[in-house]
């Protein structure tokens, strides 16, 4: 069993550990952290459950190893808002009853995310572009897109996600 | 305090209440089945057949066991020395089956057949051990088509049985031949619909735990069933029933793959058991695909006796469906054919129908149940209905609408079932004019001299959520019970797994009692708490059944609250109203109790009641469903296809429906738009493909594509605001969407490609097929 020591800043606090170098960085979050709001959907780079950003890029972090990581700035759901306080994005999400199951939502949510940062008044087409590397199966996507239109409209520029 | 100033002013059945679900599962603290972590846990790996039948002649696992972390090798020869096999539990008389094992023993019967489990300190040394074991197979000729398996010269997949055809089934109601003869035209077609998978986002899994000191069984998983999955993993292992127990997280996705309880459940809890210690199995998304379920391949020989005017007389028809390897439990394909056939004359008044029904097994995955089990039937009768309208030169839609039964009461279904409140009718008429039908086909005929491919379709349902008085299911139960601090909690037997039970049923039991929804809490999927069902959650039966349930626990526990707060009021019970959870005499709100001073009394102070007033505030109830009904709607689809690719746009898709009255606008619509993606990735999209020697072929989401934000269109809906006539009038809507997607889109397909002479057959209908019905390339 091959490790090595990392450091890797998730949500803003820095962890030193020492990992094999073969596990992904989904179940590095996952397993070594209990940050298990990152889903694992297909191991294989399509669905999207996965996604978490990576020095602010969406990554599939079921395709990337922990150790690819190592002195990045991981940013996942558990970095966003709380049950008691939803960050404005999460709370829009809530207000067009954007998700059913749940299993894919971190993922999008981390990838609506870094569209809104990137174009905080994107239209329906490029909405749905950005989000068709994320597959929810209960949905249908029109209350997702509507999610991210609401939250661009509510004016989430790039700061508005505060992650801590 | 200031008292609420109007009575009834919170209520919330009806409008789009925000899910309380959404508060964890949009911050990542959903608790789902991967996130079970217990002390002492072990990871499974499964070792699978990579041949679709073979003869397993030896398995080597020395050098896995030899592999550093390994704790434990089981293979077919230990799961059925130590096991029982199990059985279905809603099986036709006569349909054949063998008791099913957890792994396969002398032979692997479908590629992904669990052939040996490993048990080692983590899933990535589990998985290394898997790739050390060796098995000898000796393969065996397999079973891959419907022609294969009804050859009674074939292999035969089970020994046991005399054939692989496993159950056969006639029904005929009315005159069928008596209609054929006085037709005008017979009309045959063979509809053919290919094998699909549920596909949730979250694959199976689970963490058996046996503890060797008090004898308890716990199996965390994430079951629509945990009920049944409880029974079938007592009965497998030999453990007493009401030392078992299953308690779900939350549960990403099922439609219906998830009301099995299926082999591998099995084997992780056996190895739980036999370890003693916790052992965790999640399923990667190749197992998921090659193994878990899939469901709809059948195949439909219909014909239609008809007259020129458009009357459809009757149907009749030789149905085949392929159940693959081993049967669901606890439902077999013969259940289905059951409901295909009981199902298919629809909202229609036919004079005769008939069916000739045949479940076979094939070297393929199991066939399990998908959202609308029964849906062959519908998509084969909308299909039918627009090639007899073609054949005839007739509308699709004045056809169907010369066709609909009566709605005046008095109509039933052939084959039984009243055909009462349905909207059928209405929901057709009311799409075409939303529509704007007319305008349409001009606009289409005009596309066409362009040289433009555009398709209007339209396809009619009756989802039975749950039917008319119906309680084949089983009646459904809950518990209310107001706790210490005045809080309300509801004990459902649904086993919710994105439908918002936790929100729909609390609006009910909000609304009911006269609490606020915050103060209603909704616990499901624990069998220590939950109340029996024989299955949780399908067949859209939480809408009525689970909703009537909780209305009528929540009823009884408000009159023990009356009765109690009466005595501290001073007033009558029957003079009491209760509004945002404070008790009051009816026009004097000043005057009031809380409902925690309520429940202090009855909990604290019981001393203080009268002996006759019970110190209780909980109540179980059970409902039947009431006289039931249906949900129905008529959805339409407007489309082009650009003849150069063979893809299908979308130009509008459009819904009108009637469920009753909406518990939540919002939640409905979401199970109807996703029924219809569904319905968009079954036509286009998503096939589980084997080739004729049953090797499977979509082993990834490269293979089995799943349609994304790209590919489904905006979907618009209407409901059809028709009056309740009785108090629990709210119907399910899990399935509907499913159910007539599949026809309204390959009516469209075929309406748009008709001036190429083309019919749909098979469902499936990716560019390929599309460029060959337009016979731009050959086949």
């Amino acid at each position: 069993m091959t490790t090595r020591d990392v450091t890797i800043r998730v949500n803003g606090v820095e962890h030193h550990s020492t990992t094999e170098t073969r596990r992904t960085l989904v179940d590095f979050l996952r397993d070594e952290l209990g940050l298990t709001g990152t889903h694992v959907g297909c191991e294989h780079g399509i669905c999207g459950a996965c996604t978490v950003l990576v020095d602010g890029e969406p990554v599939r972090s079921c395709l990337m190893l922990a150790v690819q990581a190592a002195d990045a700035s991981v940013e996942t759901i558990e970095g966003l808002g709380t049950p008691e306080e939803l960050s404005p994005l999460q709370q829009s999400f809530r207000d067009s009853h954007g998700f059913q199951c749940g299993f894919c939502t971190p993922g999008f949510v981390m990838t609506a995310l870094a569209l809104l940062r990137e174009n905080p008044d994107p239209t329906e087409d490029e909405i749905r572009h950005t989000l068709s590397g994320n597959i929810c199966r209960c949905t249908g996507y029109q209350s997702i897109v509507d999610g991210v239109q609401r939250a661009a409209r509510a004016g989430l520029g790039s700061n508005a996600e505060v992650v801590r | 305090m200031t008292a609420p100033a109007t009575v009834g002013s919170t209520r919330t059945v009806g409008s789009s209440t925000l899910r309380i679900e959404d508060l964890r599962i949009l911050t990542g603290r959903g608790r789902y089945v991967d996130d079970v972590k217990l002390p002492g846990m072990l990871h499974a790996a499964f070792v699978r057949s990579p041949l679709a039948h073979a003869r397993i002649v030896s398995i080597d696992v020395s050098a896995a066991l030899a592999l550093d972390g390994v704790a434990a090798v089981y293979t077919g020869a230990d799961i059925a020395a130590k096991t029982s096999g199990v059985v279905p539990l809603v099986v036709p008389e006569g349909h054949k089956f063998e008791p099913i094992l957890a792994l396969a023993v002398d032979k692997a019967r479908f590629v992904g057949d669990p052939v040996a489990i490993v048990v080692a300190d983590s899933r990535y040394v589990a998985e290394d051990a898997c790739d050390l074991i060796d098995v000898e197979y000796e393969p065996l000729d397999a079973i891959a088509t419907f022609e294969q398996a009804l050859d009674p010269g074939g292999p035969k997949i089970f020994e046991s049985l005399d054939s692989n055809v496993l159950f056969e089934m006639d029904s005929s109601y009315g005159d069928v031949d008596g209609a054929f003869a006085r037709a005008d035209a017979v009309v045959r077609q063979t509809f053919s619909q290919h094998r699909v998978a549920q596909m949730p986002m979250e694959g199976r899994g689970g963490v058996g735990d046996f503890n060797p000191e008090t004898g308890d069984f716990v199996y965390h998983t994430g079951t629509q069933s945990p009920h049944t999955v409880k029974a079938y993993i007592a009965e497998a292992l030999g453990i007493p029933l009401q030392q078992t127990r299953t308690i779900n997280g939350d549960i990403g996705g099922a439609f219906g793959l998830k009301i099995a309880c299926h082999r591998e459940d099995i084997a992780v809890c056996a190895a739980a058991y036999w370890l003693g210690r916790p052992v965790k199995w999640i399923e990667d998304r190749n197992e998921h695909l090659q193994s878990s379920g899939q469901a709809r391949e059948e195949r439909m020989e219909l014909e239609a006796a008809v007259t020129s005017d458009g009357t459809i007389l009757a149907m009749r028809g030789e149905l085949v469906l392929d159940q693959g390897a081993y049967p669901a439990v606890p439902f077999v394909g013969g259940g289905i054919v059951g409901m295909v056939a009981a199902m298919m004359p629809g909202p229609y008044a036919l004079a005769g129908f008939a069916m000739k029904s045949t479940v076979v097994a094939s070297n393929k995955c199991t066939y399990s149940a998908y959202r609308g089990p029964w849906a062959v039937e519908t998509w084969a009768r909308e299909r039918m209905i627009d090639v007899v309208a073609r054949h005839l030169g007739l509308d699709p839609g004045d056809v169907r609408l010369r066709n609909f039964a009566p709605n005046d009461g008095s109509a039933s279904m052939l084959s039984g079932r009243t055909l009462l409140d349905n909207s059928c009718a209405q929901s057709l008429e009311r799409v075409l004019e939303l529509a704007d039908y007319p305008r349409l086909r001009r606009e289409q005929a005009a596309a066409r001299a362009e040289g433009r491919c555009v398709g209007i379709g339209f396809a009619t349902f009756l989802e039975a959520a749950p039917g008319p008085v119906n309680r084949a299911g089983g009646d459904e139960r809950s518990v209310a019970r107001i706790e210490p601090d005045g809080t309300l909690s509801i004990f459902t037997s649904q086993a919710p797994h994105g439908q918002g039970h936790e929100t729909t049923l609390a609006q009910i039991a909000s609304d009911e009692m006269g609490i606020a929804l915050r103060d209603v809490h909704v616990y499901h999927g624990d069998t220590a708490v939950s109340p029996y069902a024989m299955f949780g959650t399908g067949g859209s039966r939480a809408a009525t059944m689970a909703s009537g349930s909780v209305l009528h626990s929540t009823r009884q526990v408000k009159e023990k609250v009356l009765a109690i707060a009466g005595e501290m009021l001073e007033v009558g019970p029957q003079d009491l109203r209760i509004d945002e959870g404070f008790v009051y005499p009816a026009g004097v709100p000043s005057i009031r109790v809380s409902l925690a001073e309520v429940a202090d009394r009855a909990y604290q102070s019981p001393e203080d009641l009268p002996r006759e007033i019970e110190a209780s505030l909980e109540a179980e109830a059970s409902y039947d469903g009431g006289i039931g009904s249906w949900s129905d709607g008529t959805h339409f689809c407007h489309v082009e296809i650009d003849l150069e690719t063979g893809q299908v746009r979308f130009l509008r898709y459009l819904v009108v429906e009637d469920c009753g009255r909406m518990i939540n606008p919002a939640i409905v619509e979401g199970q109807i738009r996703g029924g219809v993606a569904q319905g968009i990735g079954e036509v286009l999209y998503e096939w589980s493909a084997y080739d004729e020697e049953a090797n499977y072929l979509a082993g990834t989401f490269m293979d089995y594509l799943l349609p994304t934000a790209s590919e489904i269109p905006t979907i618009e809906i209407e409901h059809l605001a028709n009056e309740p006539n009785e108090e629990v009038f709210y119907r399910g809507v899990g399935e509907g969407g499913l159910l007539i997607a599949p026809a309204a889109i390959t009516n469209a397909i075929e309406d748009a490609l008709s001036p190429f002479g083309a019919t749909v057959t098979e469902q499936y209908l990716p560019p390929a097929k599309i460029l060959e019905l337009a016979k731009i390339i050959s086949s």
